[in-house]
């Protein structure tokens, strides 16, 4: 019978224990995590309410969406922002306690995203308002056992045919990023976090520019091809290699087999070594043309029926997409329809998250 | 016996499935005409020379764009005609002509082997063209967007990017009055124009850029108030009487001017309308203008197409286009321009009530089904035939 209360206290402990743990569990799961810019630009934000705001006045809060944010984004940045005047000591209260009605919106421009904060104090009215950078676009769609990682490695203004990467290997212990286009061969050196130019080969070609050129580099053979023209040399040592335009070469595209994907008939696919088990992976591009966002998506086998893993979007055309020489991971080279420049990616696979 | 119904039922579901094309023809294909339509009547290719009027002009900026690579520091094309994706083979000035894919484009060789351009084909006859599929490519008022794709045409819209606007001229006594333009500003209807006039094609506009742009479109009213209006026009002593300008060559200009003076009698405000001959353009059907006629006006309507999709740089020439006909003295914005700069100047423009932001309407094209890679140019952007190519070369 003793023990009974000391069971019971042990039990309320536990159970304590429990809710606060459940407790911590609920806030984490409904805390999102924001780019640190855009906490920054809210900070920005209350200093703008601060200045034309008293100190101590209460405010009352009414937000809006506007924008491409979802809303649990717009919940956490509210969120942030409510801290960020308490902390300014412009605390958030009722509409009928308030001193000070703000507005908040989250809105949208053709350069980013734009933050507005309307501060209506009787008949005087304030707007104030910050500039955040949209990010580009993350992985989405439901749970699915592989997921893809895409990692930017280059941009820029004109077409990319085709690049590679050369990890660690030039003579001077750095890497070295080849880029293919349709006008030249160029080698980047990173001494530091960013790539270099170390050098830059213009190819002449023999015959009439195709507006959808096609070419490819082969890093084991140290070689860069395009339908009329070929670069040739040990890529490691930029300076020995040489261009030449030839008339033989034809289109370097390697005509490939299409193959079934959910009832659709895909060419442009790649099938990468198995990761999670012994499947292999085929990546596969979407539906659109040259004109819509694209994405990249996983399926399990050469001929799938059910997706492996979500897709990851681009902001464009996916134009090229080949398999890397340690067959774990594909080159994407993809066009960015808002700011029209083109990009290499590397693509790679992982087990779960 | 069922078996037999199994292997006949895979049998026919093979022969289906084999039929189905395959729709993922993501790869280009090079060749064929492409059947062009255009209202304008263009006379001359040569970047110097400007057009007779403002149809002729955009029209002109658009072949150009196909004939030279490069444009100069102020938008005029410069160097070599036939730089371009295109090459000029065949010409008959204000009829018709015939572009030819350049083989040496620095781009790349255009997909079409060549370009066939109608020219003076009014926006029915476009309009019907396209329903016939006797034209591939064609622009049509945004008006027109709708009755079109219900005709089964397939419609291109951008994202509304000109503005359609009235300005009050510069010198005129009638309006010196800040408080007619204010009742004014106020009694205009506009989403019965968006939805009566424009047929739900575009948006009303408060402010000098559009919400896609700014981000802050929302924060310019585009409500209505009529009995504001009428309280305004009931404190000034003596109402001046105001005519408004329209381009009579314009039917769309000509049935906003009309609903505006219909909203400003309902203030009590005298307000005309008056079309105005622009240089090169007949009066639309129906309209008594003369040739030569010089009309007098206080304000005129106006249409401004965004020069980007930046609302620094389209809000900059919108000034240098609207500043001396309003006599609006603002400083330009630099480059460095924040969103709350862009704002706050477009605010003092708006304070001034020397300009009413009436519709932003969207660029509508008519294209065929065979036409591929389609991409609606941006704000600024010419038409990018070089990108397009024809999915089969037999639909003419």
């Amino acid at each position: 019978m003793r023990l009974l209360p000391q069971f019971s206290l042990l039990r309320a402990g536990i159970i304590s224990v429990i809710f606060v743990f459940a407790g911590v569990s609920a806030g984490a799961q409904t805390t999102t995590l924001h780019p640190p810019a855009w906490t920054n630009a809210l900070g920005s934000l209350a200093d703008k309410i601060g200045a034309v705001t008293k100190r101590g006045q209460s405010l009352s809060l009414e937000v809006k969406n506007m924008s491409s944010l979802s809303a649990a984004d717009v919940d956490g940045l509210q969120g942030v922002l409510v801290a960020d005047l308490a902390r300014r000591n412009r605390p958030i209260t009722k509409e009928s306690l308030a001193d000070v009605a703000l507005h908040v919106t989250f809105s949208e421009s053709a350069d980013g995203y734009v933050w507005i904060a309307e501060i209506l104090d009787g008949v005087k009215q304030n707007v104030v308002m910050v500039s955040v950078t949209a990010p580009n676009q993350k992985a989405s769609g439901p749970e699915t056992p592989l997921t893809l990682h895409r990692k930017l490695i280059w941009e820029q203004e004109s077409r990319i045919v085709d690049f590679g990467i050369l990890a660690d290997s030039s003579s001077d212990g750095t890497s070295i990023l080849i880029i293919l286009d349709a006008g030249k061969l160029s080698f980047y050196k990173s001494p530091d976090k960013d790539w270099k130019l170390a050098r830059e080969i213009t190819m002449e070609h023999a015959r009439p520019l195709q507006r959808d050129i096609r070419g490819r580099i082969d890093l084991q053979a140290g070689k860069a091809r395009l339908p009329d023209a070929e670069c040739a040399g040990d890529f490691r040592q930029p300076e020995s290699v040489t261009c030449k335009t030839v008339t033989a070469l034809g289109d370097p595209e390697i005509p490939r087999q299409s193959i079934a994907v959910q009832g659709r008939n895909v060419e442009d696919y790649v099938v990468l070594a198995p990761v999670c088990d012994d499947s292999p992976l085929t990546l596969v591009t979407g539906q659109g043309d040259w004109t819509e966002p694209d994405s990249i998506q996983a399926y399990l086998g050469r001929n799938p029926e059910s997706s492996a893993s979500s897709k990851i979007q681009f902001l464009g055309p996916v134009l090229e997409l080949w398999r890397n020489a340690d067959g774990k991971s594909a080159r994407a080279v993809s066009r960015n329809l808002k700011t029209g420049t083109y990009e290499a990616s590397i693509v790679s696979v992982s087990c779960g998250d | 016996m069922k078996l037999r119904l199994c292997l006949y039922l895979a049998a026919i579901s093979a022969v289906l499935v084999a039929a189905i094309p395959s729709h993922t023809a993501k790869r280009p294909r090079y060749g064929g005409t492409l059947q062009v339509e255009i209202g304008a009547t263009v006379t001359s290719l040569d970047p110097a020379v400007a057009g007779a009027n403002a149809e002729e002009a955009d029209a002109k900026t658009e072949l150009d764009a196909l004939l030279y690579d490069r444009r100069g520091e102020h938008g005029i094309f410069v160097g070599v005609a036939g730089s371009g994706a295109f090459r000029v083979s065949s010409w008959d000035p204000g009829k018709r002509a015939v572009l030819t894919a350049n083989e040496d484009y620095r781009e790349g060789r255009p997909f079409v082997d060549s370009v066939e351009i109608q020219m003076g084909r009014s926006a029915h006859d476009r309009v019907l063209d396209l329903e016939l599929n006797k034209t591939d490519f064609a622009q049509i008022p945004a008006e027109q967007a709708r009755p079109a794709a219900d005709h089964g045409v397939r419609v291109s819209t951008s994202q509304p990017n000109e503005l359609l606007a009235l300005v009050f001229l510069k010198g005129r006594s009638g309006i010196e009055t800040a408080r007619v333009r204010e009742a004014i500003a106020r009694c205009v209807d506009r989403t019965a124009i968006v939805n009566f006039i424009l047929q739900k094609e575009g948006e009303p506009a408060g402010g000098l850029l559009p919400q896609w742009s700014s981000g802050t479109a929302f924060l310019f009213s585009t409500e209505t108030g009529v009995r504001s209006a009428k309280e305004i026009r009931s404190q000034i002593s003596a109402s001046p009487k105001l005519v408004l300008g329209y381009d009579s060559a314009d039917m769309l200009e000509q049935s906003v001017a009309e609903r505006i003076v219909v909203n400003a009698k309902e203030a009590g405000i005298s307000l005309t309308s008056r079309g105005i001959l622009s240089p090169g353009n007949k009066p639309a059907h129906g309209t008594d203008i003369r040739p030569g006629e010089a009309v007098r006006v206080d304000a005129r309507l106006v249409r401004l197409r965004m020069l980007s999709p930046l609302p620094r740089v389209s809000l900059t020439a919108f000034i240098e286009t609207l500043g001396p006909m309003a006599g609006i003295v603002d400083s330009p914005l630099p480059e460095s321009a924040s969103p709350e700069d862009v704002y706050y100047c477009e605010r003092s423009i708006m304070n001034s009530g020397l300009i009413i932001p009436i519709v932003w309407m969207p660029q509508v094209y008519g294209i065929s089904a065979r036409v591929r890679d389609w991409k609606q140019p941006a704000a600024g952007e010419t038409w990018p035939l070089a990108g397009v190519w024809l999915d089969s070369a037999d639909a003419h």
